[in-house]
């Protein structure tokens, strides 16, 4: 269980939006209650990362600049091992850290998994037969059709290393997101040198991506308030898909006139500006420097493990 | 179709990354230089109703949903550039955020959906919607039609970028470093998963939601349409140009030189022993194609070639240039005659 500062009755699931059916009837939920259930999944992880920002953890403590710079570094020489053995080390390297910025071993271990790397696993089952991936048959899987079948070492190792590796690129940028404060997140890639204009885009969107957000869990709760039975009429349920869209669009792009009227009047020229001047302190020097470091001894392993 | 960190060398990352570079800076160029001041609230709420356009369930008859992707969408509501900034954007604070999407793959993934897609899904539209009014049930067609062909632009161009790496990136001994599977592999699954389900779920969206602002909202439509007659009793009808036939097959004559690089010769096309009977497990030759072919030999260029074989190539481009006057003769001597009568029967009837 996620634990966070918001009250536990907020967190409560609903009998209509428990994803796995364990309070009440279990049955497929249909595309309103998985639109409902996406739409507060994501206000959810939201809440989480900004209240884990908060704790006083390792990379908490760490400043934003420093983790941006130190994550892509690492992310790169994650991309650039090729031995499976170094990967593990350095996944096994992301959990100490997740650890240590306590968040939670258990949690830090299924946020990453779920689903993109065990998805990835199932993906890349097949590739470790001969018959994608020749080489030497390790696990002899019979003759079929006249074909022997089986797995390759070639096949298995490469498997493994892009399983981990995915592993340990999720681990790299979860850690990162949910270490750093939004508001600091976007002072550290203004300090990047990432252009100015992007940056005020991106903080909008993301901002107006819950006003947003608001509207579609209005329309869809009405719409399931209204609705006495499931009737899984799938056309005139994309029929509402495409109609809520459709007034979405027509309420954003009201809103954004409100905001640019609302922009003008701060005197707002289509110039992004920042008071806020970047100063790189000592530790910001550590915490790089030890990214590079480790970058370094895992590039370094590598090529002698290979 | 978010494409993880991991599964592309990092080579292809800064590849498409550097690709998307020029891309971005026209966009926001293009894009600023329309709206001026109002370009960064259009953007970024562009970007966070594309966030959560990804985010709708569109129910599909077996009882579960899937989500479309929404580019094209965004495309025919602000323009194609304006869906450029917008896509990425969202597919960032996905990448960032959510852990959608790798961070070093961004670049490649902006490409796919943020470039290729509302670019090839536009173009599909407008060539579709041409001389159509603003709200013409068959302009939301274009739309999902746009939709259906961009997703699978995007897909080809993943399945592609896929494809590529473990002939590209592989150990000494064989091992791929990063996706295993080849060309002929990923390009079937992504295109049978997108041509069927994902592609229609696409189509289904964008389409539901031009008919819908048809309906409900149509000073909407208008950002990105201006001059458009909104019904069809507005529209000025043109004469249908012969301008884009012409194009057509002005593109075919200059691309004739190409079949003098094609190998090989067509299944049995000049003589009957040309035919591999024996490859097909034929033990003969069928007997209508032995007593037929060669039936008629009184031909001045043979084979596209002259008599003695010599000269092939210019042969064959003097065979294209009599072939293209023969039939442009025909063609102009059928359309003189068909006017001739045509004009004789209004004056009888006259």
């Amino acid at each position: 269980m996620i634990t966070t500062a918001t009250p536990e009755w907020l967190l409560q699931p609903e009998v209509a939006l428990c994803p796995c059916g364990c309070i009440g009837r279990r049955r497929k939920a249909n595309f309103v209650d998985k639109t409902l259930q996406n739409a507060g999944g994501l206000l959810l992880r939201t809440m989480f990362a900004e209240d884990a920002a908060t704790r006083d953890g390792l990379l908490q403590r760490c400043d934003a600049r420093a983790k941006l710079a130190g994550g892509a570094v690492l992310l790169l020489a994650a991309a650039l091992v090729h031995d499976v053995r170094v990967l593990v080390v350095l996944y096994l390297l992301t959990l100490a850290v997740a650890v240590a910025s306590k968040l939670g071993a258990k949690f830090f271990v299924q946020r990453v998994w779920l689903f993109v790397p065990l998805f990835t696993g199932i993906v890349v089952l097949p590739a470790t037969l001969n018959v994608i991936t020749p080489g030497r048959i390790v696990v002899p899987l019979g003759t079929w059709f006249g074909y022997h079948l089986g797995v390759t070492s070639q096949g298995a190792s490469s498997a493994a290393v892009i399983v981990v590796r995915v592993a340990t690129s999720i681990s790299l940028v979860v850690l990162l997101t949910l270490t750093t404060r939004f508001a600091d997140l976007l002072t550290g890639l203004r300090a990047l040198r990432v252009p100015r204009l992007f940056v005020l885009v991106f903080s909008m969107a993301y901002r107006y991506v819950f006003v947003l957000l608001a509207t579609v869990d209005d329309m869809y709760t009405a719409r399931k308030a209204r609705a006495v039975l499931d009737t899984r009429n799938t056309k005139r349920g994309r029929q509402f898909v495409a109609a809520s869209a459709g007034a979405l669009f027509g309420r954003a792009h009201a809103l954004s006139d409100e905001v640019h009227h609302a922009m003008l009047a701060r005197g707002f020229r289509g110039e992004a500006r920042s008071l806020r001047v970047a100063r790189v302190s000592a530790n910001d020097v550590v915490v790089v420097l030890v990214a590079v470091v480790v970058s370094i001894v895992a590039l370094g392993g590598d090529r002698v493990l290979r | 179709m978010h494409i993880p960190d991991g599964y592309l060398s990092p080579a292809t990352c800064a590849t498409f990354g550097g690709a998307m570079v020029p891309v971005w800076a026209t966009a926001g160029r293009k894009v600023k230089r329309v709206v001026r001041s109002r370009y960064v609230p259009l953007v970024a709420i562009g970007a966070a109703y594309s966030f959560l356009v990804m985010m709708f369930n569109v129910p599909i008859p077996d009882g579960t949903t899937a989500h479309a992707v929404g580019a094209v969408l965004i495309a025919c509501l602000l323009g194609p550039w304006a869906a450029v900034v917008a896509v990425s954007v969202a597919l960032f604070i996905q990448a960032l955020f959510f852990g959608d999407g790798g961070v070093l793959a961004y670049g490649a993934n902006a490409f796919n959906m943020a470039f290729v897609m509302p670019f090839v899904g536009y173009g599909v539209y407008r060539l579709a919607s041409r001389r159509l009014s603003l709200t013409s049930p068959r302009r939301a067609l274009a739309a999902g039609m746009g939709a259906y062909v961009g997703l699978n632009a995007a897909a080809l161009c993943a399945a592609i970028e896929f494809g590529v790496q473990p002939d590209l990136f592989r150990s000494a001994n064989g091992t791929p470093l990063y996706a295993p599977f080849h060309l002929s592999q990923t390009v079937p699954t992504m295109l049978f998963a997108h041509l069927t389900v994902a592609g229609a779920v696409e189509a289904v969206l964008t389409f539901g939601v031009i008919a819908y602002l048809q309906r409900a909202n149509v000073p909407i439509l208008r950002i990105n349409h201006r001059g458009v007659a909104e019904t069809d009793a507005e529209l000025t009808r043109a004469p249908l140009g012969w301008r884009w036939a012409l194009i057509g097959i002005a593109t075919m004559v200059v691309l004739t030189p190409l079949g003098l690089l094609a190998p090989g010769r067509a299944f049995g096309e000049d003589r009957a022993r040309d035919l591999n009977a024996g490859k097909y497990g034929l033990r003969v030759v069928p007997a209508g194609l032995a007593r037929y072919n060669g039936f008629w030999e009184h031909t001045v260029l043979r084979s596209y070639g002259f008599g003695a074989g010599s000269h092939p190539a210019v042969a064959y481009l003097l065979s294209a240039v009599v072939g293209i006057v023969a039939v442009s003769a025909l063609v102009l001597g059928v359309y003189g005659l068909s006017r001739t009568l045509s004009r004789r029967n209004a004056r009888e009837l006259a």
